[in-house]
């Protein structure tokens, strides 16, 4: 049990990080800079949200198979834990987003502009205003993907299979326990589960109640 | 300071104006005043002295925009720091919260301030920057009456102790008023510029009369030249108006009088020279009491609009449907020029 755990959070550890490196940037651009056909990429980025895990994990098992397009160029990761790590990434993508993108959204456009005027650079501009400001949100969307990661089954049941100590995380753990009858093992696994995803999702809210203390603070 | 700007978006705007300092940019909304200010900030593609070419961060002009912009999560203390640096930095912020009368408040967030105490610590902070101009976006937009005043009391005061040329945006005219310098812009350019006084009461065109609150303005005809002016017919009144460019005789003209200066003529009191050449019959139709002033709608030969303080109202006791005598003293008829009326 311990080793599907420590799984769970090394995928969900780095999703979150990957997510974070990636994510913030992205939903700057969202919402700060013309971007070309926004709707159409903010679609795209959107649509794991919509589709079943097992449509996503298929399409990315064809590509990830090592005759597959990614597969033949050196991403050959299908039963890997890159595999599933890449898998995460993609399908938390969607939660990530929002989350960032709200917090950029509360930013007054205004106050970053006269800033400028005051003299700081880009550098200070995210140090002394930006970050204070969004951070409890770019929280709040790391941990959220952590959380989701954690819960996540099928598109790592359908890329990375069921292999011990390299794709077998908590989730899949305790679906193979049932299958085998040993629900003794699988209510323990279990309890753990809602214990872990109850804090997180706690975390989670008082992070957005910090978050909103703070861009509710600019009311006229 | 002399600024000579151009813009293509949002709008096409020439304006060209000379800022010294409390001057007063007045304007009907989207007339492009606040697209100038922020281009003058550099926040707007545009070109034109002073300042091309430079990054908003390069040019030292101080720009409280409508909404004040201070940041929320930090202090009042903390927000006037922003452009400063160094270890003397929170010392400095403090000084120039002591300068807006703020320093007790230093340790506030925005939130936790109102309105008018939020726009001293967004003027604390643009004064801390030193800048070399400073821009006003309608900073009485938002306030009430007696913050208004006193608000306009501090910009006014500091402005001047400070030396520094200061650009105010608004279209409110009681701000216009207190302005050292007035220039309207209308029509993507600066149609008038000058003291408030003289635009107030020789309004360029048409449509800087309506933003000055000039009333009354009407269409007609030069009759002929009289000594040192004209003598214009609207309907069947004649008017004299002195003037020393005379239009010629037959000439289509427009010309108007300030409510304020509209002439109640008291039965008790005859009145000799000039003025008795513009006196006019007229029933009172409508009393509006403005704050402590009264405006009559009176209507006869001309349909006119009259302020009058309440100590004249006090004396005269006018009502409703009373026939009453006004007079438009010669030297406060305004003669549009020819171009004005186009």
């Amino acid at each position: 049990m311990t080793e599907a755990f420590l799984l769970s959070f090394r995928l969900a550890s780095l999703t979150a990080l990957t997510l974070l490196v990636l994510g913030v940037p992205l939903a700057y651009a969202l919402v700060f800079k013309r971007v070309p056909l926004k709707p159409l990429l903010e679609a795209v980025l959107l649509l794991p949200l919509t589709l079943p895990p097992t449509v996503l994990g298929y399409y990315l098992l064809v590509l990830l198979a090592p005759e597959g397009v990614l597969g033949r160029w050196g991403l050959d990761w299908a039963f890997t834990f890159q595999g599933i790590w890449l898998g995460s990434v993609i399908f938390s993508l969607p939660f990530a987003l929002t989350a960032f993108r709200e917090a950029f959204q509360a930013v007054e456009l205004e106050v970053l502009e006269v800033a400028r005027t005051l003299g700081l650079g880009t550098l200070k501009r995210w140090r002394r205003v930006l970050l204070p400001w969004v951070w409890p949100g770019l929280l709040s969307g790391t941990l959220l993907a952590f959380a989701h990661t954690l819960g996540e089954f099928g598109v790592v049941l359908m890329i990375g299979g069921n292999l011990p100590g390299e794709t077998r995380v908590a989730s899949i753990y305790i679906f193979d326990l049932v299958q085998a009858l040993e629900f003794e093992e699988a209510a323990r696994a279990a309890s753990v589960f809602v214990l872990l995803s109850f804090v997180l999702v706690l975390g989670v809210r008082f992070l957005e109640a910090r978050w909103r203390s703070i861009t509710g603070s600019n009311a006229r | 300071m002399e600024i000579d700007y151009r813009l293509e978006r949002p709008l096409r705007l020439h304006a060209r104006l000379t800022v010294t300092d409390l001057t007063v940019l007045l304007g009907e909304s989207g007339s492009g005043k606040t697209s100038l200010l922020r281009a003058l900030a550099g926040l707007l593609r545009a070109s034109g002295r002073p300042f091309d070419g430079l990054r908003p961060e390069e040019r030292r002009v101080g720009f409280l925009p409508q909404g004040y912009a201070l940041v929320p999560h930090l202090t009042a203390l903390e927000n006037v720091a922003l452009p400063l640096a160094g270890r003397e930095a929170r010392v400095e912020a403090l000084r120039w919260l002591e300068r807006v009368e703020l320093a007790p408040l230093a340790l506030r967030r925005p939130a936790e301030l109102s309105g008018g105490e939020r726009q001293r610590v967004a003027l604390a902070r643009a004064l801390a920057l030193r800048p070399r101009l400073l821009l006003l976006d309608e900073p009485t937009s938002a306030l009430d009456a007696s913050t208004r005043e006193a608000a306009v009391d501090l910009i006014e005061r500091v402005v001047r102790e400070e030396g520094l040329p200061t650009l105010l945006v608004t279209h409110d005219p009681y701000v216009a008023a207190r302005a050292r310098s007035l220039a309207v812009l209308e029509a993507g350019t600066v149609r008038q510029q000058g003291d408030p006084e003289q635009v107030f009461a020789r309004p360029a065109t048409l449509g800087i009369a309506r933003l000055v609150g000039f009333s009354n303005v009407f269409a007609g005809r030069v009759r002929r030249h009289v000594e040192g002016g004209v003598e214009i017919a609207t309907g069947e009144v004649v008017v004299y108006a002195p003037t020393k460019t005379p239009p010629p005789p037959d000439a289509p003209v427009h010309w108007g009088v300030r409510p304020e200066e509209v002439m109640i003529v008291r039965p008790d009191r005859p009145l000799a020279g000039p003025v008795a050449r513009n006196r006019l019959e007229v029933q009172v139709r409508r009393i509006v009491r403005k704050g402590l002033a009264y405006t009559l709608r009176v209507e006869g030969p001309l349909a006119l609009d009259v302020t009058l303080p309440r100590h004249v109202q006090d004396r005269l006791r006018l009502a409703e449907g009373d026939r009453i005598e006004v007079a438009l003293k010669p030297r406060y008829v305004h003669l549009f020029s020819s171009e004005a009326s186009s």
